[in-house]
């Protein structure tokens, strides 16, 4: 027994060494590797070496731009809009409370916690970052590499950095005094720059870019361009005496006048007024002679669509339209808006929705019925120009007592129905043509002591002639007279309703804290601007908090 | 010497003490000698004993060893009692066993006889309410597709992983599939850092060890066990029923249109011939060298709701050999499930159904389904959409060890877990989902998921006594995990009739116009350790135990990669010294304390890197629609372990012969380094947040286990079994160099109104604080009045976040208490559970959205007219609507009858039983079921949250079971 014991034992114990020995490279290679691969995710400093890459790059800040410039998230829009005159979002039975953040933007009770003033604070400073970011890495690489001309590479930068400073501008509309970052990360903590310094580095930045940049034209829808350069000075020397206290009138006129005559290109031809009131909103918009620069979608080929329909519609909204797109029964025109408009004006009915809702093609025939459990379950949809319980017989009207029908809503933009080839596809106007002409018009007023001149008439006239039959054109169109301060604010409003530019249209009449509109009360100065969001203040010493806020 | 007088025959039989059967197999030695024999199949043996013999001694796997006295007879009959302790004595511990007493860490171990007995939709359902310290909380009721919602000792991260480690027969992170609960020997939970160190950076939750049943030696067994489950609907909300809705509407109470319907909508969605069905059928046997196990089940379980079922079947197989004169052991085990999962129901979706007018009917006049875009007709749901996911998990491992020589043992052991499905549903042309989004086209999707999981561990064991009384068990070992996953899924529409359903996905229109989605990814992760373990153990008076793994994870950031993992415990067997010789009562005396620092691997793969993130589609210039990237994460390249300490002291005990027995321990954890996405500047960086580590938390707390034996006699006996725990948890700091944050926010409460997040925790505040307003009063109109800080009423509008709200609550029970009482008379047993949680709050968001008139004309509680009759106010979050949880319910009632055989020729055992689930509720909360409430995590204590629709739960039952235990 015993031989064949230790003979067995002796020949394990072989394998057992040899077995040890073969494994042991193996284990030492391998053992400590903690290396991680990535299969479908794109890491940083692999990216930018084709040309694509590159544009995909370019392209990142405009989808993101759509969170903020558009209606539907809490960005430079809704705090623009729903605390000016024309628009509220207000509690409508058991939805739209909402924590209270629209009824205090409507007052003008925001706090320094305000997630509404954080959420536009975090977006636009990420689609700056997306900027920053990538003209870091493409000024920072060789053109060839990136498989580039060193024209188109030169393009790319100037867009971009024609981009960053709309970003920067609409940074400085809203909370004034900033920091300038121009490198992502550096200086961790960035310091307050005062409103007047922001903008003239935003001044800078355009005029050292608008002309590497190219003309606007069709390749170029849903970007920014030469075109757009032009309207952002209009918007800077237009408001120029209150962001850097020193009033740009000629600027103005002379950035606005780039634009009529059409100097820096257009999207289907040459830049001119759209000759109607629906050529610019509808699903196909992107036929526009107007449009200076949007946010372009294409659901139809691509699935990017626009986000505001949760803001404006009603939960049965698709039917009026002859589609699925319902919203959240959000944001309304604030009572007494829609009397402003006359009878004649043919935008009142054209822009704005209101009575009985019919079904889409029913030739008014087919009432579109509410459901889902709110005031009107079971009845027809009726938009009524008041905010009250009406199903109770209340006539009690604040930004609390709201039903599901209250307020006359928005009909502006159309999505199209579902067979529309175009449906879903309306581009966002950021700039067009018409305000141009209304920025060069009140430039011409403000610089002859606030009274038109024929041509600032002229200017004007042109614009809203559109919504006017020719019989009634005439007792509707402005003179050197009618044409008051008041009465452009007003116009203003009318033309540009739901565009986004109110409440800075409101503090340039001094008019957005001194004024009361329906359940609005005058409110202090300070708060012309937003204040810097506490969580940042907190976690960056060198950020100042705005006049009147606490820190 | 008389050594060498004549050598004789002994025969004899051995039959088991309780029933008398023979006993084949047994071990028939004479003591001090190598002669030895073993049973036959009757019991039999005959042995040939030389004539010095003086002893015989009988062992056998499960009975007591015993030994008898060679006296002048030639025949030695003999019962073996069985060894109940025997199995018991012996604990699972990470990477081996330990003997009871030499246990020096918090473990507690839990054996199928204490299983809660109700019919496990889950492994861990087995031991709810069993282990103190650890919670397991069913928020999804009784739901056959979910698995409860596990937490020990506390919240110990932030967003990593807070689950429990779970290692099934050596497999780390092992599947909950693939275990039947006729085929676990043992839950081992260890509770505290000294133990679950071992098991490194996975540990921080805990571990559970789950052993299955292996082969036994001996001839072949066949056991058989069944059972038969119907469920009926248990506290439901009492909404208005049709009647009381219709009158409401004549008398102008609710502004609505009386359809004439007299509809109970969610009663329809109720499948009233529900039955659930368990079958486990096991062979096992098994000789000196080798054993096996082999069993096969079927599980059909039916849900309280319809198209809510789970039918499962697979097999599980252990091999247990010898080889090399029994120095070389290998054990193989096979396991898999297949299941089959009817998804359509979710988690319920109850809300639209409780709240829909029951004047209508779910059809319309002409008998078609009725739609409405702003509600989905759940009944048309489930009749005309389909939504199965058919799932394979199959794990496989293998353990080969040598004895290399006397004390010193190399293992290798492997395993690979596979786990994957296909998943595929439908909804036909005229179904809602397709009419109100999908152009009434239909709506195709299938998607398949795969995930391997590999282990390697070689593992090095030495045991050696010095001086008799100096025993040393070293273990040394490496490990090597890797895990990949990946997934695929496409969706299409645009059919033009039903008959493909999902099966020919190309078919659909959408391709063509790109509305047809298609996604995919894949990750993948490794960690890789080097452990060791030294016991020490003085003459089983004095234990130590000192533990080191070095751990590495592919997760972390290039800085920080690995981590060390330290243990240390001790402890001290009093009841052998000296002076403990005359305090009779007690049998048994261990003091035991233990250090350990675990950590949290726990996180989404590639944390720490900058990555590009896809943006959506954008119009390149030459005209084509492009992805768009940026980057979308900040880089971390310190990115670290959270790393937990813990401290525990315990003492373990026994007294009165086992009448009373038990275990203390007292626990402090404190968790370092939490990571937490936290805000940054921003500007400069690109994005608001990066992932660090920032916090810390800590729990304390107190497990008492307690078991008595209150009657004991010949017929009768009642023993009381007892868990309970009472626990602090605090979230002591949310800051580090760089980042402060002065409180976060959890549990969004959502819905109509966004009412924000209900719990607000501050640095040094309890886990789970609900924060908000406090109720003033109405106003004469029945508006909410609201406390201001200085005491001043005001409405909501007016309240400062800041200065006005408070604490107005906590929800995480301090208390959690169970017992069970057992009963055994003759041939029938009684078992009662009884489980419990004390001092915390609920709130009832049943209340807050369906007690009011702000949510008419849809359906509403009763209490909107009663209670809260007087309030007219929209939805608002406050104290109101907190309430006290505390709960006691009679979890489990069961009933057995043991069939007495005279004969066990055919039948080894027979037991039939009958159980009653959730049978009794005590509370006071006045919402749901507040035992589906979530308890653990951030984000407790909100009823319904984390349902399907975060609103109304699933629904409650009550469970009848009847089964059978057989053994041939």
């Amino acid at each position: 027994m015993y031989p064949f014991k230790t003979c067995r034992m002796k020949r394990f114990k072989k394998i057992a060494v040899y077995t040890s020995l073969a494994l042991l490279p193996v284990l030492a290679n391998s053992c400590t590797n903690l290396d991680e691969k990535a299969y479908d995710t794109l890491l940083t400093n692999n990216f930018y070496n084709n040309k694509n890459e590159v544009v995909s790059a370019v392209l990142r800040p405009y989808t993101h731009a759509n969170a903020w410039i558009t209606p539907g998230q809490s960005g430079w829009w809704r705090l623009s809009e729903l605390s000016a005159d024309q628009l509220a979002w207000p509690q409508k039975g058991r939805h739209g409370y909402d924590n209270g953040q629209w009824i205090r933007l409507h007052y003008h009770t925001w706090t320094v916690d305000e997630s509404t003033v954080l959420n536009c604070w975090n977006l636009l400073w990420t689609g700056l970052g997306f900027c920053n970011d990538a003209i870091g890495n493409i000024e920072g690489r060789d053109a060839a590499k990136m498989g580039l001309t060193q024209e188109e590479k030169d393009g790319f930068t100037g867009e971009l950095r024609l981009l960053r400073a709309f970003h920067y501008l609409r940074l400085m509309d809203i909370y004034g005094n900033i920091p300038i970052v121009t490198t992502v990360g550096e200086p961790v903590s960035p310091e307050t720059k005062t409103r007047a310094e922001v903008f003239s580095f935003i001044e800078q930045e355009i005029k050292d870019n608008i002309d590497k940049s190219p003309n606007l034209s069709k390749a170029l829808l849903g970007r920014m361009s030469k075109a757009g350069g032009y309207a952002m000075l209009a918007e800077m020397y237009l408001n120029a005496e209150k962001w850097s206290g020193t009033a740009r009138w000629d600027d103005c006129i002379a950035a606005c006048d780039a634009l009529i005559n059409s100097t820096a290109g257009g999207m289907n031809g040459a830049l001119v007024l759209d000759t109607n009131l629906t050529d610019t909103y509808k699903p196909n918009n992107d036929l526009s002679k107007e449009i200076i620069f949007s946010i372009a979608y294409d659901y139809i080929i691509s699935n990017f669509s626009p986000q505001w329909t949760g803001d404006f519609y009603h939960f049965n909204q698709g039917q009026i339209n002859g589609n699925p797109i319902n919203g959240n029964d959000g944001v309304v025109v604030i009572p007494g808006v829609y009397t402003t408009f006359e009878d004649a004006d043919k935008r009142k009915k054209e822009w704005l929705l209101i009575g009985p809702q019919w079904k889409y093609g029913s030739a008014d025939t087919l009432p579109v019925i509410c459901s889902g459990g709110n005031e009107y379950d079971g009845k027809q949809l009726v938009f009524v120009d008041n905010i009250r319980k009406n199903a109770q017989g209340s006539t009690v009207s604040d930004m609390t007592q709201g039903e599901e029908n209250s307020g006359v809503r928005f009909n502006k933009y159309r999505l199209g129905p579902l067979t529309d080839p175009s449906y879903r596809s309306c581009d966002w106007a950021v700039y067009r043509l018409s305000w141009i002409y209304f920025v060069k018009a009140e430039a011409i007023m403000r610089k002859n002591g606030g009274v038109a001149t024929q041509e600032a008439v002229d200017l004007v006239n042109t614009i809203k002639k559109r919504a006017y039959s020719a019989a009634d054109w005439p007792a509707h169109q402005y003179t050197t007279t009618t044409l008051t301060m008041d009465e452009l604010l007003a116009e203003l409003g009318r033309e540009f309703i739901f565009e986004g530019y109110r409440r800075q249209e409101l503090i340039r009449f001094g008019k957005y804290t001194t004024g009361t509109w329906w359940d609005h009360n005058a409110s202090e100065a300070y708060r012309e601007l937003f204040p810097i969001p506490r969580t940042q203040l907190q976690l960056n010493a060198n950020l100042k908090q705005n006049d009147g806020y606490p820190n | 010497m008389l050594a060498f007088s004549q050598s004789r025959t002994i025969t004899g039989k051995v039959v088991d003490a309780s029933g008398q059967s023979p006993l084949p197999g047994v071990t028939v030695q004479v003591k001090g000698a190598t002669i030895g024999t073993q049973t036959k199949v009757d019991g039999s043996y005959s042995l040939n004993v030389p004539g010095g013999a003086v002893t015989l001694v009988y062992t056998f796997v499960g009975y007591k060893t015993t030994e008898m006295p060679v006296g002048t007879s030639n025949t030695i009959n003999i019962s073996l009692a069985a060894d109940v302790t025997a199995l018991k004595d012996v604990v699972v511990v990470g990477y081996g066993t330990q003997k009871k007493q030499e246990v020096t860490s918090a473990i507690t171990s839990i054996e199928p006889t204490d299983f809660r007995q109700s019919g496990a939709r889950n492994a861990l359902d087995l031991v709810q309410g069993k282990v103190a310290g650890l919670q397991i909380t069913r928020t999804g009721g009784s739901n056959p597709n979910t698995s409860p919602a596990v937490q020990l000792r506390g919240v110990t991260s932030l967003t990593g992983s807070m689950s429990p480690l779970i290692v099934i027969d050596g497999i780390p992170g092992g599947n909950l599939d693939l275990l039947q609960q006729d085929d676990i020997a043992s839950i081992s939970v260890l509770k505290d850092g000294s133990a679950a160190a071992i098991y490194g950076t996975q540990a921080n939750g805990g571990v559970i060890i789950v052993t299955t049943k292996k082969g036994v030696k001996g001839p072949a067994r066949v056991t058989y066990n069944n059972y038969f489950r119907k469920e009926y609907k248990a506290r439901l909300p009492k909404f208005l029923t049709p009647d009381e809705y219709a009158a409401k509407i004549a008398d102008g109470e609710i502004n609505a249109t009386d359809k004439g319907y007299r509809t109970d909508f969610v009663d329809l969605l109720v499948n009233h011939d529900n039955l659930t069905q368990n079958h486990n059928l096991a062979f096992s046997g098994g000789s000196e060298q080798s054993s096996y196990r082999a069993s096969v089940y079927y599980l059909n379980q039916e849900g309280i709701l319809k198209a809510n079922e789970r039918q499962q079947y697979g097999g599980r197989l252990s091999i247990t050999s010898k080889g090399l004169n029994d120095r070389l052991t290998s054990q193989f085990n096979l396991a898999t499930n297949f299941n089959k999962a009817n998804l359509l129901t979710d988690g319920g979706n109850l809300q639209g159904y409780y709240t829909f007018n029951p004047t209508y009917s779910p059809y319309n006049p002409d008998g078609s389904w009725y739609f409405e875009q702003t509600s989905t007709n759940e009944l048309a749901r489930i009749n005309q959409q389909t939504d199965i996911r058919q799932q394979q998990t199959t794990s496989g491992d293998a353990k080969v060890s040598l004895d290399i020589v006397k004390g010193l043992k190399a293992s290798i052991f492997g395993s690979v877990t596979r786990d994957s499905y296909s998943e595929g549903s439908y909804a036909n042309l005229l179904s809602e989902l397709s009419v109100e989004n999908y152009d009434s086209t239909g709506y195709a999707f299938q998607s398949s998921f795969l995930n391997i999981k590999y282990a390697v561990e070689p593992t090095l064991e030495y045991n050696i006594t010095v001086n008799k009384n100096h025993n040393f068990s070293l273990i040394g070992g490496y490990s090597y995990r890797y895990e990949v996953e990946q997934y695929f899924d496409a969706g299409n529409y645009g059919f033009v009739n039903d008959i493909f359903q999902e099966n020919n996905l190309g078919a659909g229109n959408m391709l063509l116009t790109g509305k047809a989605n298609m996604s995919s990814y894949k990750n993948d992760n490794k960690l890789i350790a080097f452990f060791g373990r030294i016991n020490y153990n003085y003459k089983d008076k004095y234990m130590a135990s000192v533990i080191l793994r070095h751990e590495g994870s592919s997760r972390f950031g290039a800085n920080n990669k690995w981590g060390n993992f330290p243990a240390l415990s001790v402890g001290w067997n009093m009841r052998d010294e000296p002076f403990m010789q005359d305090v009779t009562f007690l049998d048994d005396l261990k003091l035991r304390a233990g250090y350990g620092v675990t950590g949290n691997s726990g996180i989404n793969n590639y944390s720490s890197l900058v990555t590009m993130g896809t943006g959506g589609n954008y119009l390149n210039p030459d005209g084509v629609w492009r992805q768009t990237y940026g980057p979308n994460k900040n880089p971390n390249p310190n990115l670290k372990w959270e790393k937990k300490s813990e401290y525990n002291v315990g003492v373990d005990f026994s007294f009165f012969k086992g009448r009373l027995s038990g275990a203390v321990d007292v626990y402090k954890r404190i968790t370092k380094d939490l990571l937490e996405n936290v805000t940054t500047q921003l500007p400069p960086f690109v994005t608001n947040s990066i992932y660090a580590n920032v916090g810390q938390v800590s729990s304390k707390g107190v497990e008492i286990t307690l078991s008595g034996v209150t009657v004991r006699t010949k017929d009768f006996s009642w023993n009381v079994d007892v868990a309970f725990s009472n626990s602090k948890n605090t979230l002591d700091r949310y800051s580090n160099d760089l980042y402060t944050i002065k409180y976060q926010s959890y549990a969004d409460i959502g819905g109509y109104g966004a009412l924000g997040n209900a719990i607000r925790t501050y640095e040094g505040d309890r886990i789970g604080n609900f924060y908000g307003k406090r109720f003033a009063g109405l106003t004469d109109s029945g508006d909410w009045l609201f406390y201001k800080a200085d005491g001043t009423k005001a409405p909501a509008d007016q309240l400062d976040s800041e200065k006005d709200f408070k604490v107005i609550g906590n929800a995480v029970p301090k208390v959690y208490l169970s017992f069970t009482n057992t009963f055994k008379y003759k041939n029938f047993d009684l078992r009662a559970f009884f489980r419990g949680k004390f001092g915390y709050n609920i709130l009832n968001t049943m209340e807050m959205f369906y007690g009011s008139k702000a949510s008419l004309p849809s359906n509403v509680l009763e209490t909107a007219f009663t209670k809260n009759g007087k309030i007219t106010g929209g939805y608002q979050y406050s104290d109101y609507y907190i309430e006290k949880g505390n709960f006691m319910k009679l979890d489990e009632l069961t009933l057995g009858y043991t069939v007495p055989f005279k004969s066990k020729k055919t039948f080894q055992n027979l037991r039939l039983y009958v159980t009653a689930s959730n049978l009794w509720l005590i509370t006071k909360y006045s919402g749901n079921d507040p035992d589906y409430v979530r308890d653990t995590g951030l984000k407790p204590g909100v009823d319904a949250l984390n349902a399907s629709d975060d609103r109304t739960p699933y629904m409650g039952t009550r469970g009848f079971m009847f089964g059978l235990n057989v053994g041939f």
